[in-house]
């Protein structure tokens, strides 16, 4: 944590006589010393997270008038004009708990998003790969058969989010914000003591550089009365407060694509119910999961080591389904000779015939679990991708005049799909603080204003990466030893118990 | 005994053939003799866990008291193989390119896939060759194999068929000879190499050795199963049919297999020696 400023140490003097006291010194300084510009809350990064404190706090009658401020790096505007036609996807695609959605509805962000491309989905198949044991997540044990089923969660495009948080932040109008886009943060350090002006010298202030194109009216320097890093995993904001951070590199990628189905065998019941599917697949370092999109599209997120998902990526389309399919149906072993299968010399057509009719022979002599995903026939070009997985969790998310939420504060393994959910379990909790704070007529820079939003968050965000990382390690021991006949055990348990079940997954929606 | 179990056979067949049922899957759920499930591919015969495993026990009684009897040899086999066993040796062919061909082609060796006059005519010392050579020497026809009948995967089921063909040709590549000794003295490298449970069984066909062949085969025939079966590559990978004109000592060499002392060689040594010295004996006498 940074250390206390000088000015909290030293006695109080009150600021009369103290410029009376330095106005000499401070005259013949070195430093041209102009007053920064100064904000009630600084956001740094226009992430989701950013941009959904930023929002909260615009909806929020009592923080509505806090003067704010958001820096991106990216050039917003071509995240305000984003559009894809309805059959195309943007690859980076986020499960929302309903916990999360409720959040967005309640700051008037939902109806900002284009829903049509928001997937809700009613069942969550996961299996193993190893063992075929079989868990189901749905709401179905506390509904009664003449309601719909709740969702478990809603995929939405993060472009589409981003855009609607963004569209609302503009319909709340554009007094007290400043949205500077295309700029980076070159430096934050503590402010200094104005002889005539305020003393800033526990306040974090900002140096701003435009990037490329320069915004004519952009301040070279504003102070933060609260400065929030919504920075992600590298956070420059988390470096200035000192704040440490433990982690560790999985040494997996999420192999990530847009993928287009072919139609269901059977018709889900009730009509429009949809199912998300996730297969553990041990031997290939992490699971494989097909995410539902609207007009039978599917989003893919498949963790596996950086070698697996190297190799993925330089498939051509047809071996990739073929390797998506076969991800979902075949044994280990197969799989395992799947991914180190040459590519041989001669021609690119031969090479994707391979995987498919190792995929076509091997469905005749491999028994079929009882719920697969409809098979994949597309593949959206230029949709695969992967990111590197990680885990990061910082020591506290406050230290005095900031606070971190989001990636900045914790990052953690895909397989549950919950990062973006405790980001907005963040912002949801930070943005209370801020209204408590200034409905009590408290500083929100303050420490003791901000402990509330560290101890409500730090504990939860803990308990989901730890299961996270504790599910990955778990579902990385290879084989059909003890470790794997127990944890099969254990999920055949938890299915079979409706309450524990459902125990969990309210732990999960947060 | 061993008739006895040959007419239960004939009848659960029969039975199988002539009960229409609607199970499908016979390793998910146990069944009566009343509804068993039809079978999975030609001549197979499913069995419950019961019936499996008195199958087991007697088929192993009965090739104990007769060893001579390869059908009970290969229904202990088959009955001991289901948990993990075949399918180890099935993954083992699927982690292995040639192994996952065999396992798409699934070719059968028979007299009339592999007919003897070509075998002949190959190379001397060539794998082939030194195959049809130890065909004539031990007096076998490779026609004479069983065909899989209680193992519930189909794919299983042919990997043990493959098993079955083959071990002539780990025969003819070790040049072990067929009676008790050789075949023990094979079994035991095949159990280290392939984990099929009947072959580790057949150790105990060590009881019927005599004393002179049981000191011999805990003392040398033993030692080479260990060292071999643990070193060379998995056996069942081996496309025979497609590397018969290969070197045989360059095939051992790739495969890893050390290759044994020859059996007959030695025990016409021992009889020969035992020979003189009774002559020795008269003479003195």
């Amino acid at each position: 944590m940074r250390p206390f400023t000088r000015s909290a140490l030293r006695p109080y003097v009150c600021p009369s006589c103290r410029s009376g006291r330095l106005v000499g010194r401070r005259r013949f300084g070195s430093k041209p010393d102009q007053a920064p510009d100064v904000y009630d809350v600084v956001c740094v990064g226009g992430g989701p997270a950013g941009l959904g404190l930023l929002a909260a706090l615009r909806a929020s009658p009592l923080t509505s008038k806090l003067r704010v401020a958001l820096i991106e790096t990216q050039d917003l505007q071509k995240a305000r004009a984003w559009s894809l036609d309805s059959q195309h996807f943007s690859n980076r695609v986020s499960s929302l708990t309903p916990s999360s959605v409720s959040f967005l509805k309640k700051i008037g962000a939902w109806e900002h998003l284009d829903t049509d491309r928001a997937q809700e989905y009613q069942e969550m198949q996961v299996w193993d790969g190893e063992t075929d044991s079989r868990i189901t997540f749905d709401w179905s044990a506390d509904t009664s058969p003449f309601e719909n089923l709740p969702t478990v969660a809603t995929m939405t495009e993060n472009a589409n989010l981003v855009r609607g948080l963004l569209s609302r932040i503009a319909a709340s109008g554009d007094e007290n914000i400043s949205i500077f886009s295309n700029t980076t943060v070159s430096s934050i350090e503590n402010g200094t003591d104005h002889p005539d002006g305020p003393d800033l010298s526990a306040w974090p202030v900002l140096s701003l550089a435009p990037n490329g194109t320069a915004q004519s009216q952009l301040p070279t320097r504003i102070a933060a009365r609260l400065l929030v890093g919504a920075d992600g995993i590298n956070s420059p904001v988390r470096r200035f407060a000192d704040i440490a951070t433990e982690g560790w590199d999985y040494n997996r990628h999420g192999v990530v694509a847009t993928l287009s189905l072919a139609d269901p065998d059977q018709v889900s019941f009730p009509i429009g119910t949809r199912t998300a599917y996730q297969r553990f697949l041990p031997s290939l370092g992490g699971p494989v999961a097909l995410l539902p999109l609207p007009n039978n599209h599917a989003t893919l997120v498949w963790s596996t080591t950086v070698e697996n998902a190297a190799y993925l990526k330089s498939l051509s389309p047809k071996a990739f389904i073929a390797m998506v399919n076969a991800a979902f149906r075949l044994s280990m072993t197969d799989l395992k000779y799947m991914m180190r299968m040459e590519r041989p010399a001669n021609s690119a057509s031969d090479y994707e015939d391979l995987h498919e009719s190792e995929l076509t022979w091997r469905l005749q002599h491999t028994p079929q679990a009882s719920q697969v995903p409809p098979m994949v026939n597309g593949v959206q070009e230029g949709s695969v991708a992967s990111f590197p997985l990680r885990f990061r969790h910082a020591s506290t998310y406050i230290s005095p005049r900031v606070a971190l939420v989001g990636d900045a504060a914790h990052v953690i393994h895909p397989l549950a799909g919950q990062g973006l959910n405790l980001g907005m379990g963040d912002v949801a909790s930070l943005s209370k603080t801020i209204e408590y704070a200034v409905d009590h007529g408290m500083d929100i820079g303050d420490i003791l204003s901000l402990e509330k939003y560290t101890a409500e968050r730090w504990a939860v965000n803990a308990k989901i990466g730890g299961v996270c990382d504790m599910l990955h390690k778990l579902y990385n021991v290879p084989g059909h030893g003890p470790v794997a006949w127990g944890r099969s055990l254990g999920l055949e348990i938890i299915d079979r118990l409706p309450f524990v079940k459902g125990f969990l997954m309210k732990n999960a929606e947060g | 005994m061993s008739v006895l179990r040959r007419r239960g056979a004939l009848s659960l067949r029969e039975l199988s053939l002539s009960t229409p049922v609607t199970v499908v899957s016979c390793r998910a759920r146990s069944f009566s003799v009343n509804n068993r499930p039809p079978p999975k591919y030609p001549g197979h015969v499913p069995l419950n866990f019961v019936e499996r495993g008195a199958l087991a026990v007697g088929s192993a009684v009965g090739a104990l008291l007769n060893p001579r009897r390869a059908d009970l040899i290969a229904a202990c086999g088959e009955a001991t193989a289901t948990p993990y066993f075949i399918y180890r040796l099935r993954d083992a062919m699927l982690s292995d390119p040639t192994g996952r061909q065999i396992l798409r082609e699934r070719p059968r060796i028979t007299s009339e896939t592999l007919p003897l006059p070509y075998l002949r005519s190959l190379p001397e010392n060539s794998v082939g060759r030194t195959y049809a050579a130890w065909l004539d020497r031990e007096g076998v026809s490779p026609d004479t194999r069983d065909n899989v009948q209680y193992i519930d995967d189909e794919e299983c089921a042919y990997v043990m068929q493959r098993y079955r063909e083959c071990h002539d040709f780990y025969h003819a590549v070790t040049g072990l000879p067929t009676f008790v000794e050789g075949e023990i003295a094979l079994k035991a490298f095949e159990f280290l190499n392939t984990l099929i449970p009947m072959t580790g069984l057949s150790m105990f066909a060590a009881v019927r050795l005599k004393p002179a062949e049981r000191e011999r085969f805990f003392a040398l025939w033993l030692p080479w199963a260990v060292r071999s079966g643990l070193a060379s590559k998995e056996l069942i990978n081996v496309y025979w049919e497609k590397i018969l004109e290969k070197d045989v000592d360059e095939l051992r060499g790739e495969l890893g297999i050390e290759k044994p002392p020859d059996m007959r060689e030695i025990r016409r040594m021992i009889r020969e020696q035992k020979k003189r010295e009774k002559e020795r004996l008269q003479q003195s006498a």
